[in-house]
């Protein structure tokens, strides 16, 4: 294994979930005692922008910036949610850490509510993940306890409550509108922005939505400081670790934690064991099922979030699928298509029909019945999808069917010349 | 009021304004579906996309989604927009059936017309088209969910407009389906928007059904004729039948909407009874024979008894021309026993409101933009249902509605209730005026207060009283209440809730003239010997109609005029059809004293798939249409005066005589209206004393019900399926005590009638009352709203047998 820190898995041990005891020996709650006895909530928010922490649940925004947007001096009711909700097709790394260590998360929101001095915070979690919700209840009742939760936390007057919401299960519910209208009880359809969650959010209300693994880092970048967080990445303009989750034509699978910037061959020969049955690597996808392939181009390509937007792609949530020399990439971006097409609100008709006319041409394709006419409608399908739906969604799904165009279009023309799919 | 260009021409439009709405109005109909000015923008269709060239807002966007501002330059024209709007029909058309020569939507199809716009012509997929399981929604909606195309305007109507529960959005992707949990009747009683919002077949009209092609239909602007809000409607006819009803748009009464009351209220014009020709002694005669014997008879009455043994009756149904005419003909023969409402009560107090309401006078767009609203004897879904519409945007934008009503009024929204006995509304007003709670206690005073805290911090009050409940003396209160409420900065607005579509009309015509009641005594006693009553039906309307009974059986003489069948036609010797509102044309003043023009919509006739012979298409060839003698009571009236008038002339003639007409001449159809002159009238003395029960009585208070009381309505078969059960609410309280359990048969002893009916008990009714609502045709038909609390008995049923 390599020699790079561990921050977020630090504690993590096979088949075991950290409790209390065990995270307050390992440290556990200084990162809140020290925000709470001797940080203001501005100065909170002042670090983790300085920190260059961004957001890991795919968009990757500052999440200092996006603090900062916060009316955390408005009085009434305010809310913190974390998105939980992690339903991206190959991303599981936000399941890994709640069953490694769930008091990560609860610190790391206690600070962030202190930040925001939001009283009410929520972990709006996904459906399937019964045992992270037990793990997450346990770390909860436990906290409460111990003090770090309620009112008047560790005697700093800050008091802020936090509580489990289960999602009923659609992918769209990740989006973070969507995912604020589904914890209302409201139909999980996105809201369109302005007026941004920091304004109008959770029952109205200024809310703050962040990914599981971006509260994770907080309190390890209060304990620790800045420099040291942005000292953590390989690449300059990076910062911090991440959690990079391996899937696909690999002989390993695992989750790890690696530094920002760590290139891709590197993830894929060191820790997923190389290419699975002896075979070539063909292309990946570096950070979930919406953002557009990488190839054997990419190998020595640094995974941060801006190193990828150079190469046309995205870094996403960094949970890498990758596929062997023998996959048929149209098929494969139909596979992802379908999914999208299934899990869109059904909201704007881009998305709704558009995802639909998207998958009946890459069936038609792939089956064999595709024609050269396909394939200019195809791309006309990518031209005005792209930027034109509600929300990210079909924007996302937009992010494969670019890349196969782009860098596998010989791939598709045979499919059409030969009247059959050239894998099978 | 910023400046932009849009496709090189530029507009400057109020603060607000979206780019959408700002093109319209140079003229650029850019497509949408989800965009409505009523339910706002949402930006679901993805259709009015344009380019914006320069300015605060770069790139192609949706237009419905952005505010128009200052130095904005966009293209409606550019490209790749053009390409996009293209694609999203594209999408939209996928699954959906074209099933165009079969669908009722055919012809006023905004699909069709948007995807022409759109620049799609020809379907590129091939693949299997997605269908649905359609339900049975009800008598009044059709449902064919393969047709839709998901701009969510229905759910949006529905739920979030119209505050309906049991429809909406289920499902997800491109299986999203609009509809109910399971089949079953739409509960909200303004489902038939759904047939309008929908921008093509999915939502038809189910009692329009294969009946005409839109473009076949006679359609004109109209007022709704089927309470007192005068909703602006559009009425379509053929083959001498009217067929239907649609929303108008007038943005200061009903916006957008109307009713299922107004929308399938229209069928008393094809009721098989109703009065086709005139009949003189029950024989048959031409018009001419008619108003000769009309006339003669009256002449011969005058001669014997004097000019003031005829009297003249007059309605709020009737238009404001025809009221004004039998005015006019009462001055012709000498008369001065001329009234115009056959409810004695209900008359007072359409003047009282009529004389006192003057520059308080509020609109239902008033109510809407309103911030807080009080309820005062008014139960909007029963007696005015597009106010309960108003009062739910009002609410949704933030406003506080408070009711006061002895009955468990239920708005679709969320409202603060007081159940208080009718005797004591009154007092209520007065506490709120005087803000002094001595004479209540407890919760009731904490209450008033409350209102009264909120009516005084608000920036746009709105007090709204029921004609019903209040009374004379009431209205007076509620009219002194929002004066009192007023501000010079700050107006309170009054609104009265009056039942017919002319009331206000008819009571300014009354001014301080006699009454019903006067008249019918007169009757009695033999004074008056001849009546001339204009579509009104004493023997269903007076405030007692057993008495207007005695006194019509009393006469020697009387000539009706009405197209409905009513009872007091069985009294008549002399009987002149008349047009229905779509038949002829005419005025209405709505409740706040708005004069709105009706026009004509079809001519009157026996429908021809009743004369037909059932051939299609029917040919049967005579030299007269059978069925259109009905004329307009305006020009009956004029008629029995000697004379032939146009509309336009009566007007000229009206207007000319009382300053408060003056607008009528220049009264457009599909305009706003106007607003009568205020005239300064004395307001009328009140006289009217409650009957209070003493404890342990019950008083019985009859009330309206939605589609159980109103008279037109009553005559229409497509609400037949809707019509409510008779039932008696009490409150729990006096359910305990009489030991009746819910939907327990109970014997009703009351001055009117004994009945028997079920009960449905309560906990939101004000105790102590009995609460009747009015179903016509059924056993308590003889129970009339609108009289006060009266002394009533209620056995349980298994006791009496």
């Amino acid at each position: 294994m390599s020699g790079y820190p561990r921050v977020l898995f630090k504690n993590r041990r096979p088949g075991e979930t950290l409790f209390l005891d065990d995270y307050l020996a390992a440290g556990g709650y200084a990162g809140l005692r020290k925000a709470l006895k001797t940080m203001t909530p501005a100065e909170v928010t002042a670090t983790v922008k300085a920190a260059g922490l961004r957001g890991r649940g795919g968009a990757g925004f500052v999440t200092g910036l996006k603090w900062s947007f916060f009316p955390a001096d408005q009085p009434g009711e305010k809310y913190l949610v974390c998105n939980g909700d992690e339903m991206e097709p190959g991303t599981y790394k936000d399941r890994q850490l709640l069953l490694a260590d769930p008091h990560q998360l609860i610190e790391g929101m206690l600070i962030a509510a202190y930040a925001l001095q939001a009283p009410v915070g929520y972990i709006f979690l996904r459906y399937a993940y019964e045992d992270c919700a037990r793990n997450v209840e346990r770390a909860l009742g436990e906290a409460r306890r111990a003090g770090f939760l309620g009112t008047n936390i560790l005697g700093s007057g800050f008091s802020c409550e936090l509580h489990l919401h289960r999602s009923a299960g659609r992918y769209i519910l990740g989006e973070e509108t969507a995912l604020l209208n589904g914890l209302e009880g409201r139909r999980p359809n996105p809201r369109s922005k302005p007026p941004f969650p920091a304004q109008k959010g959770l029952f109205g209300k200024p809310t703050t939505v962040n990914n599981v693994e971006t509260l994770a880092n907080v309190p390890h970048i209060i304990v620790h400081g800045a420099d040291w967080y942005q000292g953590l990445a390989l690449t300059e303009k990076g910062a911090g670790t991440k959690l990079f989750g391996l899937s696909g034509h690999l002989n390993h699978t695992p989750c790890v934690e690696l530094p920002l910037g760590v290139p891709l061959g590197e993830i894929i020969s060191d820790h997923g064991g190389g290419v699975w049955q002896g075979r070539n690597f063909k292309a990946c996808l570096p950070g979930g099922a919406s953002t557009p392939f990488l190839t054997r181009a990419h190998w020595d390509l640094p995974m941060d979030f801006d190193t990828l937007a150079a190469a046309h792609s995205r870094l996403g949530t960094a949970c890498v699928t990758v596929f062997d020399e023998g996959t048929c990439m149209v098929a494969a971006t139909l596979n992802l298509n379908r999914f999208f097409q299934r899990e869109s609100c059904g909201w704007c008709t881009p998305c709704r029909d558009g995802l639909a006319m998207v998958s009946w041409l890459l069936e038609k394709i792939e089956s064999g019945r595709g024609t050269p006419d396909d394939i200019p409608m195809l791309q006309d399908q990518l031209r005005n999808i792209s930027g034109r739906s509600f929300c990210a969604l079909a924007e996302g799904a937009m992010g494969p069917v670019e890349a196969l165009l782009r860098l596998f279009m010989d791939e598709v023309e045979d499919h059409v010349k030969k009247g059959r799919c050239p894998f099978n | 009021m910023p400046k932009l260009t849009i496709d090189n021409q530029s507009v400057e439009v109020p603060d607000g304004t979206n780019v959408l709405e700002a093109a319209k109005r140079l003229g650029i109909v850019i497509p949408h579906f989800c965009y409505h000015e009523a339910l706002g923008a949402v930006g679901a269709c993805r259709l009015c996309a344009m380019k914006f060239e320069d300015g605060p807002v770069k790139g192609i966007q949706m237009a419905c989604m952005v505010t128009a501002q200052e130095g904005m330059v966009v293209s409606t024209l550019d490209a790749a927009t053009v390409e996009f709007r293209a694609h999203v029909i594209e999408w939209l058309m996928m699954n959906h059936p074209h099933d165009c020569p079969v669908c009722d939507e055919g012809g006023e199809c905004q699909l069709q017309d948007m995807t022409v716009a759109g620049g799609h012509t020809l379907r590129r997929y091939r693949g299997l088209k997605r269908t649905y399981p359609n339900q049975q929604l009800g008598p009044f909606i059709e449902h064919e969910m393969n047709r839709c195309i998901q701009c969510y305007r229905c759910a949006r109507t529905y739920q979030d407009y119209c505050g309906g529960e049991d429809f909406g959005v289920l499902g997800t992707n491109q299986r999203v389906y609009f509809g109910r949990f399971r089949d079953g009747r739409l509960e909200s009683p303004f489902s038939g928007n759904l047939v309008d919002v929908c921008p093509t077949g999915v939502f038809t009209d189910k009692a329009f059904r294969f009946k005409s092609r839109y473009w076949d239909l006679e359609e004109a602007p109209s007022v709704c004729p089927h309470c007192g809000l005068g909703c602006a409607t559009i009425p379509g006819g053929r083959y001498r039948e009217l067929q239907r009803v649609r929303a108008g748009s007038n943005r200061q009464t009903n916006g957008f909407f109307i009713c299922d009351r107004g929308r399938f209220g229209y069928g008393h014009a094809a009721h098989a009874a109703r009065p086709r020709v005139p009949l003189v002694d029950g024989q048959e005669v031409d018009w001419t024979q008619a108003l000769a014997a009309a006339r003669a008879r009256l002449d011969k009455i005058i001669a014997a008894h004097g000019p003031r043994s005829v009297a003249l009756l007059g309605s709020s149904r009737a238009g404001l021309e025809a009221n004004a005419q039998l005015r006019s003909l009462a001055r012709l023969l000498g008369t001065d026993r001329v009234v115009f409402a056959a409810h004695a009560p209900r008359d007072w107090t359409a003047r009282t409101l009529a004389a006192g309401l003057g520059a308080q006078a509020s609109s239902l767009d008033d109510v809407r933009r309103s911030d807080c609203l009080l309820l005062i004897g008014a139960d909007p879904l029963a007696e005015a249902p597009l106010l309960a519409l108003a009062v739910r945007q009002a609410v949704r934008g933030g406003a506080r509605a408070a009711i006061i009503d002895p009955r468990p009024v239920a708005l679709p929204c969320a409202t603060a209730h007081l159940p208080l006995a009718p005797w004591r509304l009154g007092q209520a007003l007065a506490a709120l005026g005087d803000n002094d709670w001595s004479r209540f206690e407890g919760q009731e005073a904490v209450f008033l207060e409350g209102v009264h805290e909120a009516l005084a911090g608000a920036r746009h009050p709105i007090v709204i009283g029921g004609a019903d409940l209040l009374g004379p003396a009431g209205m007076r209160q509620l009219l002194e209440l929002a004066r009192r409420l007023s501000r010079e900065d700050r107006p309170c607005g009054a609104m009265g809730v009056l039942s017919g579509p002319n009331s206000y009309g008819a009571a300014l015509l009354a001014g301080d003239g006699p009454d019903f009641e006067e008249l019918s005594n007169a009757m009695i006693t033999g004074e008056v010997r001849a009546l001339i009553c204009l579509e009104s039906d004493p023997l269903t309307q007076a405030a007692d109609p057993a008495h207007a009974g005695l006194a019509l059986a009393r006469l020697d003489l009387l000539v009706a005029l009405d197209s409905l069948p009513t009872k007091t036609l069985g009294h008549a010797q002399i009987i002149l059809p008349t047009t229905v509102t779509a038949e002829g044309a005419g005025c209405f003043v709505n409740n706040e004293g708005r004069m709105q023009t009706f026009m004509r919509v079809l001519a009157p006739g026996l429908p021809l798939r009743e004369t037909g012979g059932g051939g299609h298409p029917p040919r049967l060839f005579m030299a007269d249409t059978p069925g259109a003698a009905p004329r307009p009571a305006w020009e009956i009236l004029a008629g029995l005066q000697g004379r032939a008038a146009s509309l336009a002339e009566l007007r000229d003639a009206l207007a000319r005589e009382d300053v408060r007409f003056a607008g009528l001449t220049a009264l457009a159809a599909e305009s706003e209206g106007q607003r009568v002159a205020d005239a300064g009238l004395a307001l009328p003395a009140t006289r009217v004393e409650d009957y209070v029960p003493r404890d342990g009585e019950l008083a019985l208070l009859v009330c309206e019900a939605l589609f159980g009381s109103e008279e037109t309505a009553f005559y229409s078969a497509p609400l037949d399926p809707v019509r409510p059960e008779p039932r008696l609410i009490l409150h729990e309280r006096d359910a305990g005590r009489l030991g009746v359990t819910p939907g327990e048969q109970v014997r009703l002893h009351s001055a009117v009638e004994e009945v028997v009916l079920p009960v449905e008990i309560r906990a939101d009714s004000a105790p102590g009352v009995a609460i009747l609502p009015r179903v016509r045709g059924s056993l308590v038909e003889a129970f009339v709203p609108g009289v006060g609390p009266q002394p009533c008995r209620i056995n349980r049923e298994v006791d009496h047998a």
